[in-house]
């Protein structure tokens, strides 16, 4: 086992055209290999992995300036195949889903109606979910839709695609109006654990 | 559209953990090598990483990114020397 890493940047930007190509040529095998180990076992083939890697080597190149040297190089290529992998992957996965279903006024409904045998359990339950269902109401549109949209199992990169928007503003959308719910709740005094039980979460 | 069951317990347990959070997204991918590094090699993540924890614990999609990248690198190969 070699742990001496070589210097991949000189390498990488080296004058010499051989030196370059088999630097490039190896980067790319062990981006390969790595996101083979990743992804095969999520579904996607071989041929997915190699144009990832190659993907992922032209975003390498087209950045190495902006490589600070606080990981490996190779760690970073890596970083950044397997992001474009998982972007890839998650985009297919969710392209025939639209989001037009998840928005109006039947965004994060709560159904009230449902709930234990025990009378007392049931009006706690309730209480619960009428405190849950005002502050969903105080969230703005694009909250509402942002959250059911992550409820039905949409990450936020692909949110943010569909909507038009980034996934830091996504991210940043979700995160506040998770916020407002759970001030909501401490506001009102409730302990998480007597919320759960009421509601039958957290199980 | 009505949450099922699955849905408001997912929602309840993301409410109840969430915390401040000073990154994001963008701000947890620069650190993310790192991170992954340290984890790899069993090493105390130190305490200028905590925005990164904290942001994983806060944001299901980079957690998920950093499980695959982590899968990545520990597949048995060197990286070539
Ligand atoms: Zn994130």
């Amino acid at each position: 086992m070699d742990t001496t890493e070589r210097d991949w940047v000189t390498e990488l930007t080296s004058d010499d055209h051989d030196v370059r190509q088999g630097a490039i040529g190896d980067l790319r095998t062990f981006l390969v290999r790595g996101l083979r180990s990743a992804f095969l076992k999520k579904g996607v083939d071989e041929a997915f992995c190699e144009d990832i890697a190659q993907d992922a080597t032209i975003r390498v190149l087209d950045q190495i300036d902006k490589f600070e040297g606080r990981s490996k190089l190779t760690t970073w290529a890596m970083t950044i195949a397997v992001r474009l992998a998982v972007n890839e992957f998650r985009r297919k996965r969710f392209q025939d889903v639209s989001l037009e279903g998840l928005s109006g006024e039947d965004t994060l409904r709560i159904d009230i109606s449902s709930g234990h045998e025990s009378p007392d359990a049931n009006i706690m339950r309730t209480t619960i979910l009428e405190t849950l269902k005002s502050l969903i109401e105080d969230l703005s549109d694009k909250q509402r839709i942002a959250t059911q949209a992550l409820l039905e199992g949409m990450p936020v990169d692909v949110i943010a695609e569909k909507t038009g928007s980034n996934r830091n503003a996504v991210y940043k959308l979700v995160h506040d109006a998770r916020k407002a719910l759970k001030k909501g709740f401490d506001q009102a005094g409730y302990d998480w654990q007597d919320i759960h039980t009421a509601v039958g979460t957290g199980q | 559209m009505t949450l099922s069951n699955e849905q408001l317990n997912i929602l309840m347990k993301i409410v109840e953990g969430t915390t401040a959070d000073s990154i994001d997204c963008d701000g947890c991918f620069g650190r993310i090598a790192e991170f992954a590094e340290l984890e790899l090699a069993h090493k105390t993540i130190p305490e200028a990483m905590d925005k990164v924890r904290n942001h994983l614990q806060n944001c299901p999609c980079c957690q998920d990114e950093l499980n695959s990248l982590l899968d990545a690198l520990a597949s048995k190969q060197e990286p070539p020397a």
